[in-house]
């Protein structure tokens, strides 16, 4: 009873309200189509006519009936809609009346033609006003070059005559505007035959009043088809580029240029640069504007497996003369240099296929001036070396590449990447060496020896690296099979002239001079095939088992031809001590397989490899020579991998890895041979040398909060040699090092890492704090005596930022770091190195687009032990206009060391060493530059960082 | 006799009528990093340019199923699975909390949204969003749509839905509702974002649109929600950072 009750009472409420409420109408009326049946459950929806705001909606009845009661009065669009017919809109305008009756409101069919084609077929979306219809271009397939004509010729209700004329809804079109902007006068035929397809977003027919009526003012009533073509935004993009010329004291001067043209499929780039202002190469910025989408590709090595199995790495480091592709984000050089780079780009991207290619030329003319002295630790004594020096070195390399990415079918996918490089160069050293032993009183002050260098040499180099990958997905989810074949090659030629005069001084001995002058020609070629397989199979849910197959043989060969050269009659001595010729081959196999566990966010994986390394080599004196001696050395191992990553809620991870890494002995490393180019410092081979290995424990914390802007990270390693190669020294009366290579075990690398920077007072000054520890211990045999050597580093850091506002930022921060150095085999040698940084840095816009920027740097070097104290102040400013028409220029006054104390200074201590280094370079200089930017420069005067 | 036959004709169409207005909606979302990136007004145009070119080809990286089920009265919109992963399944991470209740009969919604580093339990009532519904319409995995829009003055976001003619229902993905049909497809600011149904199933849901027994976090009503979602975007700005590393956009 109370059910039926409650109703009832609210109906009478209502009906009581409404009474009483004449601001209140009724709107009703009834849903049909043109033969006048029923439409039930149609949309229907009550607009305000000013925005189309949606006020209300309903559906009709079974009868087609709609209504809305109790709505308040005033004016609505009624509309109404249902699937397949065309929505109707009706407008409302309530007079004294409470109840609006539309009647039998009648909807037309939707054209057959159109509700296919657009809306069933081709997905895209479609716009009704009336008689105005919207296209999406993109939804109608038209072969590549196709003109706009063709397009229009797939568009429901277009039709494209023998002559060109375009007919919309049978009536010809009159004007086509292109993104509402007439198109060469107007002529239609002129835009839709010349217009590429793929430049157009949207097609859209409308009727507009008559050329006539827009003249006159007067609406003649005629109206005319308009064809209105929308351009793609990429098509709306021209070309982008930026140039900098400047010129400065000391005859410094700068030019850069880049220039970019794209679209959604291709990416054209050019860049160049010269200066002497040691700016080597590209910049992140300029290096992802030059290569666009083919800036990072992960993975085109094809390596796979555990990612520190040794052996398998080509080319060492990455050393911009070394590697085959395209080098960035250098820092400045020291000394003097001259650099030059140019470089085109090309790339092509599309669904399936992604392809690029590329031409670099760079070419560094370095002069710099050193001076070194380091100081070497014996058991009871010690020793130093001062040695004030001069190189000239001019490298230049050509490199080109092509990268081909090709998407087969949705499972398979084929990688053919080819980068090669011509590399050439001369160098020329120079240097005056004088060695110090201890005089009676103790200190390093006594002449032993001096010895003059100059040695000069020059190289020609070619080197290729050619690499397919395939990879194919299974259709179970996670099933992945890949694989890699590459081949590399790199041949060099070199010569070398080394001269040097030596003198040694003994104190019951008479004086003893030796004179070294030798050349060498040395031609090596070094190839590699390697291949990789790797299969991965899901076995459970959130488990997969991968396996890994990794094959390597590389295959030197290097002829070395020493000659003495007879000053006096200008003569050529073959030198067989010095001569080599060695072929080896090096054949690397490992087997690895892994199980991992993922799932939410826990992902665990361990594994273990077996690998193999295949040592053979032969070499003797010289190419002709028939003694021959060789090298054949097989070892195994096997490597345990393993990592944990979590990923936790609120932006937290952390992590934990095992691994063990394996490195063969270097092939000179195991050659029992002599060598005295340096007589001061004679090396030999050791044949009985093994592989070293490595453990490696890692494990870390990040905590990243990008609302309060506060962040933590945490790192701890730790890493175990065992059969470290160490080189161990002889040193005999006349400060002469002999050297050769042994394995050791027990050296070790700890350390930690922590980071901390929170917001002192949002956005406008944060804190950033912190601080690592670090314990290295390294061994080494000096004079049969085994010496330990533990470093010990602490460094603490903090930055204070303070942006207050888009006007001014000042940024402060301050690094001090000490190291402790102990050397077992002589603890009165023990010492500390101070290495402190403070830095101040200011930036203000002032009015009429001024900036004013400034960097302050204090760097401290302090060895008490050493008597080494250093303090060098670096100050930089510039002050830059943005000028010309939509900011596209900028001219520039910096000032760079304006207390002319610039040099690279650099000291540390390791094994039984410790060395300080002075380079002079590239001081006090002011330059007076400019910029112009095709797409505007943006000044500003905080730091950029990631966005 | 009647009585009998009425009484069983009404228990048998109630579960059907209810049949046919319950369901789920599985919904890909896309998220295009570069387009988010082409609007941040501290990025210069060179920057941008810079972004398009190194990404814009391939800045589909971050597909995401989600899951809305219906009821005549309420609705439920979450994450397919609680964690996502990689394409090839070798990886996966956990995803932010995300659910979005909401009670149509009570006018009631309750979100529970993982943001700006913590979790929120959003419990307020329901504001519909100011819908402009456009004349247009297109087609949805079968289903005839029309064009509505609105606006996210809070987020500046400019939103397209495109709502169902034959599912009358007024749910949708995220924080948007309130049209005469479920929306099967969000665009939010021209592609930014783009949600898009994949899969409609018309079928009793059962206990699934229930909420989970455990929902943490720090309570807050829509005022604060909206106050620290507008402090969060200006602090951005100024920050010179995207606010939706933060965010759900």
């Amino acid at each position: 009873m109370k059910k039926l009750l409650l109703p009832l009472l609210l109906s009478v409420v209502a009906v009581a309200v409404q009474a009483q409420n004449s601001g209140r109408i009724t709107i009703k009326g009834t849903v049909v189509d043109t033969a006048g049946v029923a439409l039930p459950g149609a949309t229907v929806m009550l607009l305000a006519p000013k925005d189309s705001a949606l006020v209300n909606y309903n559906r009709s009845d079974e009868e087609g009936q709609l209504e809305f009661k109790n709505i308040k009065r005033g004016s609505y669009i009624l509309k109404i809609s249902y699937v397949g017919y065309i929505p109707e809109d009706i407008p409302i305008e309530p007079k004294e009346n409470e109840v609006v009756d539309v009647g039998s409101v009648k909807l037309k069919i939707l054209n057959q033609d159109l509700f296919e084609v657009v809306i069933k077929t081709a997905r895209a979306p479609l716009s009704i006003r009336g008689d105005t219809v919207e296209y999406n271009a993109s939804s109608f397939k038209v072969p590549p070059g196709s003109t706009v004509e063709d397009l229009l010729r797939r568009l429901p209700g277009m039709q494209v005559e023998q002559d060109g004329t375009v007919r919309a809804q049978g009536q010809e079109v009159q004007r086509v505007t292109v993104d509402g902007k007439r198109f060469f006068g107007g002529d239609v035929k002129m835009a839709t035959k010349n217009l590429p397809a793929e430049a157009i977003n949207k097609v859209q027919v409308y009727d507009s009043k008559s050329e006539q009526a827009r003249l006159t003012g007067v609406d003649d009533g005629k109206k005319e088809k308009n064809l209105n073509l929308e351009l793609k935004e990429s098509h709306k993009k021209g070309g982008f580029g930026k140039a900098t010329v400047g010129a400065g004291t000391k005859d410094r001067v700068e030019a850069k240029v880049n220039y970019n043209r794209f679209n959604d499929k291709q990416q054209f780039a050019v860049v160049g640069l010269g200066n002497n202002t040691n700016q080597t190469g590209l910049s992140w910025d300029d290096y992802q504007d030059f290569r666009g989408s083919q800036s990072y590709n992960w993975g085109d090595d094809g390596d796979f497996g555990f990612s520190n199995g040794g052996g398998i790495i080509f080319y060492s480091g990455n050393d911009d003369a070394e590697s085959l592709t395209i080098s960035a984000g250098g820092r400045p050089e020291q000394g003097f240099t001259k650099n030059w780079v140019g470089g085109v780009n090309y790339n092509y991207d599309n669904k399936k296929t992604l392809f690029s290619t590329n031409y670099y030329f760079n070419q560094t003319d370095k002069m710099q001036d050193a001076f070194s002295s380091r100081e070497s630790i014996l058991a009871a004594s010690s020793f130093r070396r001062e040695d004030a020096n001069s190189r000239n070195n001019l490298n230049a390399n050509h490199r080109g590449g092509v990268r081909l990415e090709q998407k087969i079918d949705s499972l398979n996918t084929l990688v053919i990447i080819s980068n090669a490089r011509f590399g050439s160069g001369n160098s020329r050293y120079v240097s005056d060496q004088e060695f110090y032993r201890s005089n009676a009183s103790g200190d390093l002050t006594q002449l032993a020896t001096e010895s003059d260098l100059d040695n000069t040499s020059l190289f020609n180099s070619f080197s290729m690296g050619n690499t397919a990958l395939f990879r194919h997905k299974f259709k179970t989810k996670g099933r992945n099979f890949s694989a890699s074949v590459g081949y590399n090659i790199n041949n060099s030629d070199g010569e070398s002239n080394q001269r040097s005069t030596n003198v040694f001084y003994n104190e019951n001995e008479p004086d003893s001079t030796l004179r070294i002058n030798q050349t060498n020609e040395t031609n090596s070629l070094r190839t590699q095939l390697k291949a990789s397989l790797l299969y991965i199979q899901p076995f459970a849910k959130h488990y997969f088992w991968e396996t890994f197959y990794n094959f390597s043989l590389r295959q030197d060969e290097v002829n070395r031809e020493v000659f003495d050269v007879n000053i006096d009659n200008n003569t050529f001595i073959p030198n067989n001590q010095l001569s080599r010729y060695y072929t080896n081959n090096f054949l690397y196999n490992r087997l690895g397989t892994s199980f991992r566990y993922s799932n939410k966010g826990l992902n665990v994986s361990l594994g273990a490899a077996a690998l193999q390394f295949d040592l053979q080599g032969d070499f003797k004196n010289s190419k002709l020579s028939s003694t021959l001696t060789r090298i054949d050395r097989q070892f195994s191992f096997i490597t345990p991998n393993g990592n944990v990553r979590y990923d936790l809620k609120n932006n937290r991870n952390l992590n934990l890895s095992y691994s063990m890494s394996v490195n063969e002995p270097n092939i000179r490393d195991l050659q029992p041979i002599v060598d005295n180019s340096n007589p001061l410092y004679i090396t030999e081979g050791n044949p009985n040398l093994i592989p070293e290995s490595s453990h490696n424990v890692n494990a870390g914390y990040q905590y990243f909060n990008s609302a309060s802007f506060t962040q933590f990270f945490g790192n701890i390693y730790y890493n175990y040699r065992v059969n470290q190669v160490v080189y161990n020294q002889q040193v005999d009366e006349n400060l002469v090092t002999r050297s050769r290579p042994v394995n050791i075990t027990g050296g070790s690398n700890t350390g930690l890492y922590l980071n901390y920077g929170f917001p002192l007072k949002k956005t406008k000054a944060t804190l950033n704090l912190n601080g690592s520890l670090n314990a290295n211990k390294n061994l080494i045999y000096v004079n049969d005596i085994l010496n330990r050597t533990n470093s010990n580093g602490y460094r603490f850091a903090t930055n204070l930022s303070l942006t207050p506002s888009d006007k001014f930022t000042f940024y402060l921060n301050g690094n001090w770091s000490v190291t402790n150095t102990k050397y077992s085999v002589n603890t009165s040698q023990n010492q500390q190195i101070y290495n402190n940084s403070y830095g101040a840095e200011m930036n203000v816009k002032f009015p009429a687009e001024i900036y004013f920027s400034s960097r302050f740097n204090l760097n401290t070097y302090v060895n008490d032990r050493f008597g080494f104290n250093r303090a060098q102040p670096i100050l930089n400013m510039s002050l830059y206009k943005i000028m010309l028409k939509s900011k596209k220029g900028e001219v520039r006054l910096s000032a760079y060391d304006v207390f002319n104390q610039n040099q690279g200074i650099r000291q540390f201590a390791s094994q039984n060493f410790v060395t300080t280094e002075q380079v002079s370079t590239l001081a006090r200089y002011f330059m007076l530059s400019f910029t112009y930017n095709m797409r505007g420069v943006t000044g500003s005067v905080r730091r950029r960082g990631y966005f | 006799m009647k009585q009998i036959l009425a009484f069983l004709f009404f228990f048998l169409t109630v579960p059907a009528i209810g049949q046919e207005s319950e369901g789920i909606i599985t919904y890909e979302q896309v998220i295009h990093w570069s387009s988010i990136y082409a609007k941040l007004d501290f990025l210069s145009q060179e920057e941008k340019d810079r972004i398009k070119l190194t990404w814009g080809n391939d800045d589909e990286g971050r597909k995401t199923k989600m899951k809305l089920f219906f009821t005549p009265s309420q609705s439920k919109y979450t994450y397919e699975s609680d964690q996502s992963v990689s394409d090839d399944g070798r990886y996966s991470w956990q995803n932010d909390e995300y659910l979005i209740f909401r009670d149509f009969d009570r006018e009631k919604k309750i979100e529970l949204i993982e943001m700006l580093g913590k979790t929120y339990l959003i419990e307020d009532s329901l504001k519909t969003p100011k819908w402009k519904v456009m004349n247009k319409i297109k087609d949805i995995n079968g289903h005839v749509c029309m064009l509505a829009m609105a606006e996210d003055t809070i987020k500046k976001l400019k939103v397209e839905a495109w709502f169902a003619h034959d599912l009358p229902i007024p749910v949708g993905p995220g924080q948007y509702f309130g049209l005469p049909g479920a929306i099967l497809e969000l665009d939010m600011n021209d592609g930014d974002v783009l949600i898009t149904a994949t899969n409609i199933e018309m079928k009793p849901v059962g206990e699934a649109i229930e909420l989970p027994r455990k929902m943490k976090g720090k309570k807050i009503n829509n005022d604060q929600y909206d106050k620290m979602i507008w402090e969060h975007m200006r602090d951005s700005m100024v920050m010179h950072r995207s606010p939706y590393w933060s965010m759900p956009y």
